[in-house]
């Protein structure tokens, strides 16, 4: 066997599980799905089912034009999301993670990180269930409060059923993003710092003529991780409303998830819903490779 | 120890705001420890903020037996056995070829992997379930073990070729020399030299599939083959009829990662740091 040989079938060798897997189990699927959301298929055979026809957009414009609006409002949820990880759990995020990196506190520094963090390695599906027996019902610990505060309080639906499901997700997530601000500031040389400090600058100076300008770039990657973290959601809402009540609740990835799964299954609702996620998700992608273009990182 | 230029009622204010935030963070999850040594009924007519007034652990044998978390369990550690070992090998095989055996379609192939990190798993799931019907591997073990790999192949390819870049190419070289083929250089240095990674990706991996959710749900239905997350999910949306017990399954459910959290913390956080950031 020539060097040259064993060079290639080595390379093979290394590659190809991970990529037969990878390509059977996600690639495929995603450009399946695609083509399905121009179809009419809706369960049963899939070759040689000579109901199959091409419908092109016939479901894109069903689903953005039916009269519940279903689509706008979960994707409204979505966006909801995304703003309460943007100007919630970012600025908390780093607020905390600066705190802990300049250690303005002299002890407790590791105990409070371990704790703050806690929740995000706790299945979705626990908080989610932990949270709707704290929030919703007659037996709520919610409701024991407002009789606490109030004796005469009664039990009333919640005007605003998404502000729970917020909440949850600005507690659930925030210490994610203290981590990862965390990790970059650590990165920050301490002798620029010290050196800073020599020249007499205050804490405020330190934070916005040092840190801030060295975390522009994360400040970025944290909000695309914040909508690429909001399309993901799915187990908490539904664990803890299930999208409910009426539907007011769901995000897109509920909302495709009860199309496909749940009663009667539209499919090609449910595929068509799948493709503007990945859509959304591809221009994700290409924002990332843009950015760290722009800001030299890898070359990817 | 005062070397910080912060003054004492700053330092008051920030020790106050840390503590704050630690005790909102951990008291619904020591509130829902508490609240399963409690009966429903003694949940239901005493406060729910106040502790059980007379500990009642007749909840978990319950849950444990006649709630089959024991299989649960046990089908959690099947799952993230398989899962865990087979991720963290084929991304570092994957990534070795891809850091260095240089060919011109490994970009490519690195890029088709690297989109799958922003990917979500719930715009493929129509597809994936026909798949799975029509392979015949609906409701078996292998209909989540599968996609469960091949979903963390993306960030394990992403960080072991990222790793695998920093090592020295003279080391290998010079096996090369000495007439090592590449199977065998990744096998003895490689793979070896990698552990940090494979640390941190094993990490990542395992509380992935332990908390894996979805896929569960669908792509299985007996009850023998299904995990933890399964049985939480259960009482999902709707408000269980027993407190006591739904808390005590809840409490069942959050032990083990609990466990596993407090001894591998900081490796944990540094592979969340490690995956989420680029650059």
């Amino acid at each position: 066997m020539t060097i040259n040989n064993e060079r290639r079938l080595s390379y093979a060798v290394l590659v190809a599980p991970a990529l037969i897997i990878y390509l059977a189990v996600v690639a495929f699927p995603t450009i399946f799905s695609v083509l399905l959301s121009l179809t009419n298929y809706n369960g049963g055979l899939i070759f040689g089912n000579p109901n199959i026809r091409f419908v092109g957009l016939d479901s894109y414009i069903w689903m953005l034009t039916e009269p519940m609006g279903s689509f706008y409002k979960s994707l409204g949820n979505n966006l909801l999301i995304v703003a309460v990880s943007v100007f919630g759990q970012i600025p908390l995020g780093f607020g905390l993670a600066y705190i802990l990196s300049r250690k303005l506190i002299a002890r407790g520094n590791k105990f409070f990180q371990t704790m703050i963090y806690l929740p995000n390695v706790i299945s979705s599906i626990i908080i989610g269930v932990l949270f709707n027996a704290i929030i919703y019902g007659r037996n709520s610990v919610l409701m024991e409060v407002k009789k606490m505060i109030n004796p005469q309080a009664v039990f009333a639906l919640n005007p605003n059923p998404m502000v729970p499901v917020l909440v949850v997700i600005l507690w659930m997530f925030t210490g994610f993003y203290m981590i990862i601000f965390l990790a970059n500031l650590q990165r920050i040389d301490p002798s620029i710092i010290e050196a800073a400090r020599i020249d007499g600058a205050k804490e405020w100076d330190i934070l916005r003529h040092i840190s801030l300008p060295a975390l522009s770039g994360v400040i970025i990657t944290t909000a695309i991780l914040a909508i690429s973290g909001s399309l993901k959601s799915f187990d908490l809402i539904y664990a803890m409303t299930n999208g409910g009540p009426a539907g007011q609740t769901r995000v897109l990835s509920l909302f495709m998830y009860e199309s496909a799964f749940r009663g009667a299954p539209n499919y090609p609702l449910a595929n068509a819903i799948s493709t503007v996620m990945v859509l959304i998700s591809v221009v994700l992608i290409i924002v990332v490779q843009r950015l760290g273009k722009a800001f030299g990182t890898k070359e990817e | 120890m005062d070397k910080h230029n912060v003054s004492l009622p700053v330092k008051i204010i920030i020790y106050t705001v840390m503590i704050a935030f630690t005790a909102l963070t951990v008291y619904p999850i020591l509130w829902l420890i508490l609240q399963s040594f409690k009966t429903n009924t003694a949940y239901m007519t005493t406060n729910k903020l106040s502790l059980p007034m007379r500990w009642y652990f007749g909840n978990y044998p319950y849950v444990l037996i006649q709630g089959n978390y024991l299989t649960f369990f046990k089908n959690s550690v099947i799952y993230s056995a398989i899962t865990v070992p087979a991720v963290v090998i084929l991304s570092n095989m994957a990534g070795f070829a891809f850091a260095k055996i240089p060919f011109k379609i490994t970009k490519l192939f690195y890029g088709v992997f690297i989109v799958g990190i922003l990917l979500t798993l719930q715009s493929i799931l129509i597809p994936l379930f026909l798949m799975v019907s029509a392979a015949k591997l609906h409701d078996t073990r292998l209909a989540v073990i599968i996609p469960y790999i091949a979903l963390g192949l993306p960030m394990g390819i992403y960080l072991c070729t990222d790793f695998i870049k920093s090592i020295h190419n003279e080391l290998l070289e010079s096996a090369r020399i000495d007439g090592a083929g590449f199977l065998r250089i990744f096998w003895r240095i490689v793979f070896p030299m990698s552990a940090p990674v494979s640390v941190t990706l094993a990490i990542i991996t395992f509380t992935g599939t332990w908390n894996e959710f979805i896929l569960m749900s669908l792509m299985i239905s007996s009850e023998k083959y299904k995990a933890i997350p399964y049985a939480v999910g259960r009482y999902a949306g709707s408000l269980g009829s027993d407190y006591g017990k739904l808390f005590t399954s809840l409490t069942v459910a959050l032990i083990p990662i609990l466990i596993f959290y407090f001894i591998f913390r900081n490796q944990i956080t540094k592979g969340v740091a490690a995956g989420a950031v680029k650059g």
